[in-house]
């Protein structure tokens, strides 16, 4: 078994039945994103990501360089819900939105520049942003979050 | 189920993943991620058209993405349709458990 070291692009896809606006609205608006982002209540607008904890802690304080709904978000990323990771550089994200023509989209997540954050990037990698993902793709397929 | 076939059918990704070569190339995407297809090739005995071919069938599976980044073509390991498969038979609940057995595996055959 080899160990992969801390990739500074990551790449997930993701094909989810529902439309790019469905979509669009669960990963810009807290109410949605609080069911299956660990929690975290994000507000994403044409120039700012601001993501809170559940007790209202700042997890996320953000610009964002790319905002057109519902096919394309780039916003940037710092942790700073962790202590360890909060001196890190800041990294970026890229969401993306297809349209496939039969009742689905293929959302694909791209998270780089991680070269200035690689405990960041150890971190989100694997079960990080997968876990994220499958739970969005069940909240808007069954309108419940994975359990 | 015909339009939503792609998404649920899994056969795509277990296909993919029978073939030792398949595996192969997705062991050295998960070594180092975002390979060209000249370097991931220079690992390989085959062909340039054979590990075109591979590549094409692990990006149908959804596996393997491939992104434009300048001039070249990266090819990145997607884990997502794998965790999916976990999900489907793997729980929260059983995965500690599950997670338990394999430290215990890998441990003691570390140590032997």
């Amino acid at each position: 078994m080899t160990t992969a070291t801390a990739q500074t692009t990551q790449v997930y896809q993701i094909f989810i039945k529902a439309t790019p606006e469905q979509i669009w609205e669960a990963i810009t608006t807290p109410e949605f994103t609080a069911r299956y982002f660990h929690g975290a209540r994000i507000q994403v607008t044409a120039d700012h990501y601001q993501s809170n904890g559940p007790n209202g802690e700042t997890w996320g304080d953000e610009p964002v360089f790319e905002f057109d709904a519902p096919r394309r978000l780039v916003h940037q990323w710092r942790s700073l819900y962790d202590p360890d990771l909060v001196a890190e550089e800041p990294s970026r994200v890229t969401w993306e939105i297809a349209d496939q023509d039969d009742g689905t989209c293929l959302l694909t997540v791209t998270h780089d520049r991680l070269e200035g954050a690689l405990k960041t990037a150890a971190r989100v990698a694997g079960p990080g942003w997968m876990g994220v993902l499958s739970s969005l793709k069940t909240l808007l397929e069954t309108g419940e979050p994975l359990t | 189920m015909v339009t939503y076939t792609r998404l649920v059918d899994d056969d795509r990704v277990f296909k993919a993943l029978a073939d030792p070569t398949r595996r192969h190339l997705l062991d050295r995407l998960f070594e180092r991620d975002g390979r060209t297809l000249t370097e991931l090739e220079s690992e390989l005995e085959m062909t340039r058209f054979g590990v075109m071919k591979h590549l094409r069938l692990l990006e149908e599976a959804g596996l393997v993405v491939a992104r434009r980044q300048g001039r070249e073509k990266l090819h990145f390991r997607n884990p997502v349709p794998i965790r999916l498969i976990h999900d489907r038979w793997i729980d929260k609940f059983t995965e500690h458990r599950v997670a338990a057995l394999v430290d215990l595996k890998s441990e003691l055959e570390e140590s032997a």
